[in-house]
């Protein structure tokens, strides 16, 4: 709990900042203050987890894992900022502020115990993001993006809300162990107000995931959004959202596994497949990261659907593979835009020959996030892919392969157009920052991709 | 009970107006008047507070935003564009699907035990505020959290930029 009033407090202190036009200490602050996050939430790893605060977070080892990736991840984020908000605008503090507001939902998210602790954290995770998106308030797409995000969160919204009270309604509580303790007194009179609570709350968590058939937003809102944010979206905020879903299902809702698996299953094999498909169909880089990522939400939905003691460490190893991946691939795409001013993939030809450092290390997030073994993205499609197979759906693992090798296809025109499409380009200049993040990014790759055991031991 | 039947006569009487009446401003008026009727049913089961939220929010802040937008917007009869039949039979689907899932419902219902409460000060403000300062206190201090994010926000999108991008 420390590290989310430090947080909170780190926010207000960085608005402060702003007022005082302290613009040069304002990355230094918010990175000091994650590192302080980090260090609060690994000291609390050994010790015992209660539910705190009569019942509402409870920071066991699931919750300190997933708080610290994300935590890792917005330092990461923040280490791109640089230089980068000041181009859109000068109230650069603010950005600051609402990432870091964001980043305190998203904690909250991770460890609720309670479902009103995952409706206030979810909402302050996305009423910080609508605002986010639209920061550049001159440009239409961005506008558009803002405005879709808006409505069709609070849309979802409300689908989540009326699950909660359904199963409030059913149940008599908000409190995780006893919505857990009613399905098990109770086998077999569970209210019918119970089922539809839980497609309800599938409906609201696979919005804010962004699954199929409720992801028509991401690709509009991926792109329309500043990439920095667009960053921040696909990594932290899914890494939540998903961490979010799985802890709700995997103490509760596991009795019921019969009732909702198949509802999740057609969700999940529509996500891979209009994810994947549409993905080959693009021609902005952007855009195509935004379906991938729809298709990657597919694969983590695989841990929810085959749910059990290893889901937890399947999805958070797929995440951090993922997350990781992503970073370095938006850093590069943020450096080529910058540099070129468009997000093609004509934009990259020839990349290689100029900067191979910035072309060797978006290979490595590709592969990765192809799942090309050695790197950390095999590492957790594997994960995921041996807990469907321990369930023998056979045939969901046959289309999640087919679209695996879909997935191949589309990375690899990057690749492609970075090595074997020569083009005059000028020399793409990386500050130091962006060094680091992608040294750290590749590195982290490939070392998870040799040494599975650093991250899979966690959970 | 007789000033419930009264009052659920006068809720659906309104709620009627505001679907035939033609003019969007008489609508909303009648629709303030539905609310109205729904605050005085809070009232009759005991929930002052779900009454005092309903009488503020709804009707006061909500509804007047409605009718401020309605006559910025300026609907007329040249401005409303022409429904398609397409569009209009999609409607008695949807409406008919209604239909249907109210009338399985209503199978389904069951009178229930006449109305005694367990616990009469259930839907007391003073209940609540012992609820919501004792069991879900962090909640309603995380909420700060949210609404300072909101206010933040606001500020951000309704500031002028002085930089031209």
């Amino acid at each position: 709990m420390s590290a989310i009033i430090t947080l909170s407090l780190l926010a207000v202190l960085l608005l402060y900042l702003g007022l005082f036009k302290a613009k040069k200490a304002l990355l230094p602050v918010s990175l000091l203050g994650l590192l302080a996050a980090i260090v609060l939430y690994s000291i609390q790893w050994d010790t015992d987890a209660e539910p705190l605060y009569s019942g509402m977070v409870l920071f066991d080892h699931f919750a300190v894992a997933f708080s610290i990736l994300s935590l890792f991840i917005t330092g990461l984020v923040f280490l791109l900022s640089r230089d980068y908000f000041d181009s859109i605008s000068e109230h650069v503090a603010e950005y600051y502020a609402l990432i870091i507001f964001s980043l305190t939902g998203a904690l909250l998210v991770v460890s609720f115990h309670n479902l009103a602790m995952l409706f206030i954290g979810i909402e302050i995770m996305s009423v910080a993001l609508y605002i986010l998106v639209g920061i550049r308030k001159r440009d239409f797409s961005s506008n558009e993006a803002a405005l879709k995000y808006f409505l069709m969160g609070a849309f979802s919204t409300g689908f989540l809300l009326f699950g909660i009270t359904l199963i409030y309604g059913a149940t008599g509580s908000f409190d995780l162990t006893e919505i857990k303790n009613y399905l098990i007194a109770n086998p077999h009179s569970i209210s019918p107000l119970f089922y539809s609570g839980i497609l309800l709350l599938i409906i609201g968590l696979s919005f804010k995931v962004g699954a199929a058939p409720f992801h028509f937003w991401t690709p509009d809102v991926y792109e329309g959004a500043p990439i920095l944010i667009t960053t921040f979206m696909s990594t932290v905020v899914k890494t939540a959202a998903f961490a979010g879903f799985l802890r709700l299902f995997l103490t509760c809702f596991v009795p019921l596994q019969d009732f909702w698996a198949p509802v999740l299953l057609v969700i999940t094999v529509l996500t891979l497949f209009i994810g994947n498909i549409s993905a080959l169909a693009q021609q902005s880089f952007k855009r195509m990261l935004a379906y991938s990522s729809i298709s990657h939400a597919g694969y983590m939905l695989f841990g929810i659907l085959s749910i059990g003691a290893a889901s937890a460490g399947a999805i958070f190893v797929y995440s951090a593979a993922y997350s990781i991946a992503s970073v370095v691939a938006f850093a590069v795409l943020i450096l080529v835009k910058r540099s070129r001013g468009s997000e093609h993939f004509e934009a990259f030809n020839g990349l290689a020959a100029k900067n191979p450092y910035l072309a060797f290390t978006l290979s490595v997030a590709m592969l990765s996030l192809a799942g090309i073994p050695l790197t950390a993205g095999f590492v957790g499609k594997f994960m995921m892919f041996s807990g469907v197979l321990a369930n023998y759906h056979i045939v969901l693992l046959l289309l999640a392969v087919l679209n695996a090798a879909m997935g191949i296809y589309y990375y690899f025109r990057v690749i492609v157009a970075m090595y074997f499409r020569p083009a005059d380009r000028e020399e793409v200049t990386v500050n130091a920052n962006y060094k680091a993040v992608l040294f750290i990014g590749a590195l982290l790759t490939i070392a998870i991709g040799i040494f599975p055991s650093l991250l899979a031991g966690w959970l | 009970m007789s000033v419930f039947y009264f009052v659920a006569f006068l809720s659906i009487f309104f709620a009627l107006m505001t679907i035939f009446t033609k003019n969007a401003v008489h609508s909303v008026l009648y629709l303030v008047i539905t609310f109205f009727t729904f605050t005085i049913h809070y009232i009759l089961l005991n929930a002052q507070f779900l009454a005092v939220v309903n009488f503020i929010v709804y009707m006061g802040a909500i509804m007047v935003l409605f009718l401020f937008v309605l006559m910025l917007l300026n609907l007329n009869k040249d401005t409303e564009p022409l429904k398609s039949n397409l569009i209009k039979i999609i409607g008695v689907i949807a409406g008919l699907c209604l239909v249907v899932t109210i009338a399985g419902s209503l199978k389904l219902l069951e009178t229930s035990n006449p109305v005694v409460l367990k616990d009469p000060g259930i839907g007391l403000v003073s209940n609540l505020g012992k609820v919501l300062f004792s069991e879900f206190l962090l909640p309603f201090e995380i909420s700060s959290i949210l609404l300072l994010t909101a206010m933040v926000g606001a500020v951000l999108l309704a500031k002028n930029e002085t930089k031209k991008i």
